[in-house]
């Protein structure tokens, strides 16, 4: 089964809140020194997916990730856990495109990478989180879309796909070539370990351009964006510590229960 | 007429003798060739460089028996009673070479015997016979009335000491009937002609004493015969092992781990099975398998081990001696098949059956086990390599360490996530300091903070410190900054060996950049591995110094100057990787002895034998056994003990971990922890 998983490059979610900085004028993010941007987790799952059923129906695994040239570095992650090849597309006219953009992009650049079964993204971006991305590229290609798997499986001519819903999970089953987006539920992805490790690391990424992949300029036209960043604020945290107590355990249990309760 | 030359039911004494002591090597050798054959099981390892030193060192060791006796303790002399044991027991060897087997065995005895050779002999073998019988007198008391912990109730240890105990009192029985026999009741050898003279004025016929006499030394003969065959069938092949085991012990690091070749990976995975670390015997290298042949379970790890003091289920010397008996069980099955692993279900599993998982991560690598072992035995880097394996082969680990190693993996720092509020660089802020990269200045001087040291708040303040004594003493050095990685040591003892060889091998590169000549760290464990570890990887070009080091030296010029009203008392507690793997627990406290006003009070386990915090080995990360003990609590009652208002560490883990220690204990009115240069630096301000 040949696979192409979408990933992306995003700000380390983990980096302190009193360090999140952003520009309100240009209404973008600024990046803090010295925090390597890292994978966005739920696209490190959509990795992790196409690894398991690499592992049970062999095929090839290749990576796209569109961002800038740093994102050769989660594509050498990519690689790290068990993704054969990967490619980084980087343009300046790539910049601060919408989902439509970012998927216009992307399904060229699966067009120049040639056949494949199946599609992977992230269920949405750990930044961002719009999550169209995934559904609006499927429409582009003209293939089915499953979101939010929590597990796949290969079987006769297509995927059986576990998919998180909001009481439990329902099972489907799509043809191939399809594409699917990964919730975290599917578990943790793996170490890098070994050889892949090592190897990886040296690996020259190349990057494509909009040249490259033969994006339609009209598409990546910022003017026929089909969404607007309007603003851009930091949510403001507050931090309030109330101790419940009671006069034995168990009455402490039900006081916070009672309040916790009033709170929902 | 000597025993052996006499004639017993019409058979000649030697011919007797000789078949005795060949049906005795019969026995002996097959089992020592068996062993030598199970040895071979391990993989190979280069221990024999430098052997003139290697035998110098054995000696050193061995023969004034400074291997037990630097364990001696007023609560633990057990090993006095070992010397006697064993400079007694030697020249017994000896008598058994010389009187035996070339005066008896040969009929050597009208060459060797008589004169003032065998009247000294006779009287130091006199005098060690008696030593040693009193030294088994007093281990079978210790061992089974006193019963310390580190001791096990055995039968085979009785039977040892029961048999030495004989091997004694026949050789003084031989002795002191054949003297009076011989009239001889005064004089030297003291103790036997002695005995003869109770023994004539006892008034025995001379034909009784002369049959008493021989017939004791037949048994004696047949005793030691015995002793020869049990030995290496019993925990006391140790006798046999232990002088080779001192010989190849690691010269220059404490713990030995070798980089993985890539070549061997690249072989394992393209044959499909990746194997690595250590999960069966035949993984592990010859050395440790001769280590469980050394072990005499003598158990002083198992009460130096802070897994075992706090509750955990692994003990260092129960750890080698499953392996040995797994050697010992499933060895010969791996002989028979080459050394070709048995099938599915067949045998037991290293991992799993012999040593749990539990076990393998309870490690904090602190070395308390093979610091005190009396044979250097190498129980460290064992479980590190079945780390390797079960990280590296079988994906396998505690969520906490899994947490840590992908953090290391994918932001190149352990502490990541809500555990740091800062940013790398932050502590840089306002410091006016030279940083590599943005400065144009030339510096070969770096001083290297580490991820602890620069992210969490506690050590940051330690940071500063260095930073501004560093400073008033006019020492020139740089740092990376927000540019710095870890130094891949939390990786490498939690068995993700490629993420250490990737860190080590990125960081030398950035030392060879800046061409830098030398680097000051902080932290202990960055320390350990940038002065040991990475010159395996091309890091050999600059020299790494601990900052206690650094500040020992500048006081010592006259660089620095403490004066101090403070009137504290201080216990240090001497990091492991510091103290123990780098022996650096001198500087540390000439630096606390030159503070006017201010005392030091030696914790019981200090120096060389400190002990663990518990934040070693991944340790800061990777949680504690559950339903168990902390070792920082553990740590914590001890300094609490001495009775010190202030604890001081030159580390950042175990100053994190003696902050938690004073929370939990209640004790934070009367107790501090500070980090050494902490006090450095207040007592530098008063000045």
């Amino acid at each position: 089964m040949n696979i192409i998983v979408c990933i992306k490059q995003v700000l380390d979610p983990e980096i302190p809140p009193a360090k999140f900085k952003i520009d309100p004028e240009t209404k973008q993010v600024i990046p803090p020194q010295g925090v390597p941007p890292v994978i966005s987790v739920y696209d490190e799952r959509a990795v992790e997916a196409a690894c398991r059923l690499k592992d049970k129906l062999k095929g090839k695994i290749t990576v796209l990730s569109l961002g800038s040239d740093k994102a050769a570095d989660i594509v050498k992650h990519a690689i790290s856990m068990g993704a054969d090849d990967g490619f980084v597309l980087s343009d300046p006219a790539f910049d601060n495109l919408d989902s439509f953009g970012i998927a216009h992009v992307l399904s060229k650049a699966i067009q120049k990478v040639g056949s494949y079964d199946l599609i992977l993204c992230g269920r949405q971006s750990a930044d961002w989180g719009a999550g169209q991305v995934g559904s609006i590229l499927a429409e582009i290609l003209g293939i089915p879309v499953v979101t939010l798997a929590c597990d796949i499986e290969g079987v006769d001519g297509g995927v059986k796909v576990k998919r998180i819903v909001s009481d439990g999970f329902e099972i489907v089953e799509a043809p191939l070539p399809s594409l699917v987006t990964v919730s975290s539920e599917i578990g943790m992805p793996r170490l890098p370990a070994g050889m892949r490790l090592m190897m990886a690391r040296k690996k020259v990424i190349p990057i494509w351009k909009a040249a490259d992949v033969g994006a339609d300029a009209s598409a990546v036209d910022k003017a026929n964006a089909h969404s607007e960043v309007v603003g851009l604020t930091v949510p403001s945290r507050k931090v309030e510590c109330e101790m419940v107590t009671g006069a034995t355990p168990g009455e402490a249990a039900t006081n916070l229960a009672s309040k916790l309760a009033n709170l929902i | 007429m000597s025993p052996v030359s006499a004639t017993y039911f019409g058979i000649s004494g030697y011919v007797i003798f000789w078949v005795m002591f060949l049906i005795t090597m019969g026995l002996f050798v097959p089992r020592m060739v068996f062993l030598y054959r199970l040895m071979r099981l391990g993989k190979p390892e280069n221990r024999f460089d430098r052997m003139g030193e290697r035998i110098k060192n054995m000696f050193l060791v061995v023969i004034p028996q400074w291997c037990t006796l630097k364990s001696v303790t007023a609560k633990d002399l057990a090993g006095i009673g070992h010397a006697v044991m064993f400079w007694g027991f030697s020249f017994f060897l000896l008598s058994y070479i010389v009187l035996i087997g070339f005066s008896e065995g040969l009929g050597l005895r009208s060459f060797i015997m008589g004169g003032a050779f065998e009247t000294a002999f006779l009287s130091i073998l006199d005098i060690a016979a008696v030593l040693v019988m009193l030294a088994m007198v007093w281990a079978a008391i210790r061992r089974y009335i006193v019963r310390p912990a580190r001791l096990e109730i055995s039968i085979e240890a009785g039977f040892i000491m029961f048999l030495v105990f004989i091997l004694m009192a026949l050789h003084l029985t031989i002795e002191s009937f054949a003297f009076a026999a011989q009239g001889e009741t005064s004089g030297l050898p003291p103790i036997t002609t002695t005995i003869a003279g109770f023994l004539t004025g006892a008034g025995i016929a001379k034909d009784t004493l002369i049959a008493v006499s021989h017939g004791a030394w037949w048994l004696h003969y047949t005793v030691i015969l015995v002793f020869t065959i049990y030995i290496p069938r019993s925990k006391h092949l140790h006798v046999l092992a232990s002088a080779f085991n001192v010989l190849f012990r690691p010269l220059d690091r404490k713990v030995v781990l070798e980089p993985i070749p890539l070549e061997a990976l690249e072989a394992m995975e393209s044959e499909g099975s990746v194997d690595l670390g250590v999960s069966k015997l035949q993984d592990l290298k010859w050395k440790d398998i001769l280590d469980t042949y050394a072990c005499a379970k003598c158990g002083r790890c198992h009460v130096g081990c802070p897994a075992q003091a706090s509750g955990k289920t692994l003990s260092p010397r129960e750890f080698l001696r499953h392996i040995k008996d797994h050697l010992l069980e499933d060895g010969p099955q791996l002989l028979q098949t080459n050394g070709a692993q048995p099938g599915e279900g067949q045998g037991k599993n290293l991992i799993g059956d012999v040593v749990t998982e539990d076990e393998i991560w309870a490690c904090t690598t602190c070395g308390a086990c093979q610091e005190v072992c009396p044979v250097s035995i190498e129980h460290v880097r064992k479980l590190i390599q079945m780390r390797q394996n079960l990280v590296l082969a079988q994906n396998k680990m505690p969520e906490s360490a899994q947490l840590m190693l992908r953090n290391m993996q994918t932001r190149g720092n352990p502490w990541a996530g809500a555990q740091s509020l800062r940013l790398r660089g932050d502590w840089t802020n306002d410091m006016g300091l030279k940083i590599l990269g943005a400065t144009d200045e030339s510096v070969d001087t770096l001083f290297w903070v580490g991820c602890t040291g620069a992210l969490i708040d506690r050590n940051v303040l330690a940071t500063l410190s260095l930073v501004k004594v560093l400073k008033a003493a006019g020492v020139d050095f740089g740092v990376l900054g927000e540019a710095e990685p870890c130094c891949g040591d939390p990786a490498r003892r939690a068995g993700y060996e490629f993420q250490f060889q990737i860190s080590a091998e990125e960081n030398i590169e950035i030392f060879r950049t800046y061409n830098i000549k030398k680097i000051i760290t902080s932290c202990p464990h960055c320390y350990n591995a940038l002065k040991n570890e990475y010159p395996l990887y091309g890091g050999d070009f600059f020299q790494v110094v601990h900052y206690t080091q650094v500040i020992a030296d500048l006081l010592s010029e006259g660089k620095l100057k403490l004066a101090s009203d403070a009137n504290s008392l201080i216990a240090y507690h001497d990091p492991c990787y510091l103290s123990r793997y780098n022996e650096v627990y001198k500087e540390p406290r000439r630096i606390i002895e030159s503070i006017p006003k201010t005392r030091l009070k030696e914790m019981e386990r200090s120096k060389k034998t400190t002990f663990c915090c518990g934040g070693g080995g991944g340790h800061m990360w990777i949680e504690e056994q559950h339903g168990t003990t902390k070792i920082n609590h553990v740590r914590m009652d001890e300094v609490i003990k001495t009775g010190a208002d202030t604890v001081v560490t030159s580390c950042p883990y175990c100053l994190q971990m003696l902050e938690e220690g004073i929370e939990q204990k209640g004790v934070k009115d009367s107790l501090k922890a500070k980090d050494l240069i902490e006090v450095v630096e207040a007592a530098m301000k008063q000045s």
